[in-house]
């Protein structure tokens, strides 16, 4: 779900343009100022090269060792450092330089964020599965494509190759890093009971408990209505976008 | 000399309904008791009319011939969906805790393990925020039946989905842990609990003193605003500084039992409730200011000075 809503939702961080289902034309509203979208072109441009190091970092790992096991360690770094990072387009919603609901992208950036450092940093035990590499190559691609997708759009000069990849690769891409994401979780549910992690239990001064396997169990279950209504969103964009295009080019 | 009405539909322009002979003087109601006739499933409640497809809805009061509008009035139509009433969702969303609260309280089966299922808990503090939570629920629902006068009649369906989970949920939550078996007292004891008593009685008190002093602001029946004023109850003193002295005193009612019960879900649904009736008295703060005027500048939305 945070590969599903990292496509479908967000339309920022691309100001004139980079709106998703936002076809060329229709487009009234002014974007962002200069000083904002020039600093908008070097954050898209920055995360764009941080997930190509990211994905040049697993071929050659996997070149390297032979084998696609436990790549997640080779770019470990890199890969909390870029997506840690993005927590910067809510700001960038909240001041209004990016035409997003602070509370979408809120919402897809958190569920990244939580799998990174709540689930995968914090459950060493799950960093060897293989189901990390199914989320971290799906979120690699997605990213790339969507960070040069915002890129191009600031600058007016949108390739059809990149608004069609954006449209259409998640149709595959999206049930894979749902997949990993989910098997991720449930690798991690035995180690979290066993140690307790981020657990509190009653007796204690301030009345309160937590459950953390609890609530890793209602995450899982919430991807089962979240998820296909950010697909078929996306689908239904795709309908929109990619058909006006054709339109367009028909006139040419 | 009669009118005509037209009524589109707002999104596709279809035409609805025409209304031959309407008098000058008709008012939006009376036209949307009209529509309703040809169109029973929209009641007039579920009726947004507006002279512009994407304009603001017209009001109730308003009557048409001082709309700029020619003979014959063009009037779009929006369906704002299932209505319900303010009074039925806040009965409902009220009625839930006082009734959830007891059952934690009283221990009924399958909450706790069943050795004590019925069982009393043996701290005093308990029973007293039985007591304060009770109240506090009470108080809403005899001022809804008989205290608020609202200026809409209704509001959306699933308001009343949603604003049910918010009370139902935290008030169960609450709940679970204030009369848990293991529950632990506050820290300092008698003093902490009797100073928490302390503010929630006095905000509860000054909470009253609003709803009153709002409610004789307006008379039966009437949808007049007018600025609130101080009036001889000291409570009512706090409108000096604050536009929503009802929503402060609220916060303060709720921060009196977060220090009594010294429970951390507690805390949480005051912080939450502080959250979202800052929103709603900011709205209220600009409408006033739009509205008046003369409003007085010292004072702030919520809190005050700061906020």
């Amino acid at each position: 779900m945070a590969a599903a809503s990292a496509t479908a939702v967000a339309k920022g961080n691309g100001g004139g343009g980079g709106r998703a289902g936002d076809a060329s034309g229709t487009r009234k509203k002014k974007g962002p100022g200069p000083l904002a979208t020039a600093y908008l072109v070097i954050y898209n441009v920055v995360m764009t090269a941080g997930w190509l190091v990211i994905a040049v970092g697993l071929v050659r790992a996997y070149l390297a060792k032979g084998s696609y096991h436990s790549l997640y360690y080779s770019i470990e770094k890199p890969l909390k450092f870029f997506q840690t990072g993005a927590l910067l387009e809510v700001l960038h919603c909240a001041i209004g330089i990016v035409p997003s609901s602070v509370v979408l992208t809120s919402f897809q950036v958190m569920s990244r964020v939580f799998l990174i450092w709540a689930v995968t940093h914090s459950v060493k035990e799950v960093q060897t599965e293989d189901s990390v590499l199914l989320f971290v190559i799906a979120w690699t691609i997605t990213e790339i494509i969507r960070y040069s997708f915002y890129t191009f759009s600031l600058l007016n000069h949108l390739p059809y190759l990149i608004k069609w990849a954006r449209y259409t690769l998640f149709i595959v891409l999206y049930p894979m890093g749902v997949s990993g994401e989910l098997l991720t979780i449930y690798a991690a549910l035995p180690f979290v009971r066993q140690a307790g992690l981020y657990s509190i239990s009653l007796p204690n001064k301030y009345n309160f408990s937590f459950d953390y396997y609890a609530f890793l169990i209602l995450i899982m279950i919430s991807y089962i209505p979240i998820f296909p209504q950010l697909y078929f969103h996306m689908i239904h964009q795709r309908r929109k976008v990619l058909s006006h295009t054709e339109e367009h080019k028909k006139f040419e | 000399m009669r009118h005509h009405v037209e009524i589109l539909d707002a999104k596709t322009r279809e035409k609805l309904c025409f209304l031959d002979k309407v008098e000058p003087h008709a008012t939006i109601a009376e036209i949307k008791n009209l529509f309703t006739k040809t169109h029973p499933q929209w009641y007039p409640a579920r009726q947004s009319l507006r002279l512009d497809p994407k304009g603001k809805s017209l009001k109730d009061e308003d009557v048409l011939q001082k709309l700029p509008v020619g003979t014959t009035a063009t009037l779009y139509f929006r369906d704002l969906g299932a209505q319900i009433s303010w009074v039925t969702v806040f009965l409902t969303e009220y009625a839930g805790p006082l009734f959830i609260y007891l059952l934690f309280y009283f221990r009924v089966p399958f909450i706790y393990g069943h050795k004590y299922d019925f069982t009393s808990s043996r701290h005093t503090v308990v029973h007293l925020a039985c007591i304060c939570h009770s109240f506090h629920y009470v108080k809403r629902l005899l001022e809804t039946l008989f205290v608020h006068r609202f200026s809409h009649g209704t509001m959306p369906l699933r308001n009343i989905f949603k604003n049910c989970t918010y009370y139902w949920g935290f008030a169960a939550w609450m709940a679970y842990y204030i009369n848990h078996p293991l529950y632990t007292p506050p820290t300092y004891g008698a003093q902490q609990v009797k100073l928490a008593l302390a503010i929630f009685v006095i905000c509860q008190l000054g909470n009253f003193s609003i709803h009153m002093a709002l409610r004789d602001l307006r008379p039966a029946g009437s949808k007049t605003r007018k600025i609130p004023y101080p009036t001889k109850n000291p409570f009512t003193w706090l409108f000096l500084l604050v536009s929503c002295p009802n929503y402060t005193y609220e916060v303060g009612s709720w921060i009196g039992f977060a220090i009594m019960t010294q429970c951390l879900p507690v805390a949480l649904f005051s912080l939450v409730g502080f959250t979202q009736m800052t929103i709603w008295a900011k709205g209220k703060h600009r409408s006033y200011l739009k509205e008046f005027r003369d409003y007085p500048p010292l004072r702030m939305p919520i809190i005050p000075f700061l906020l």
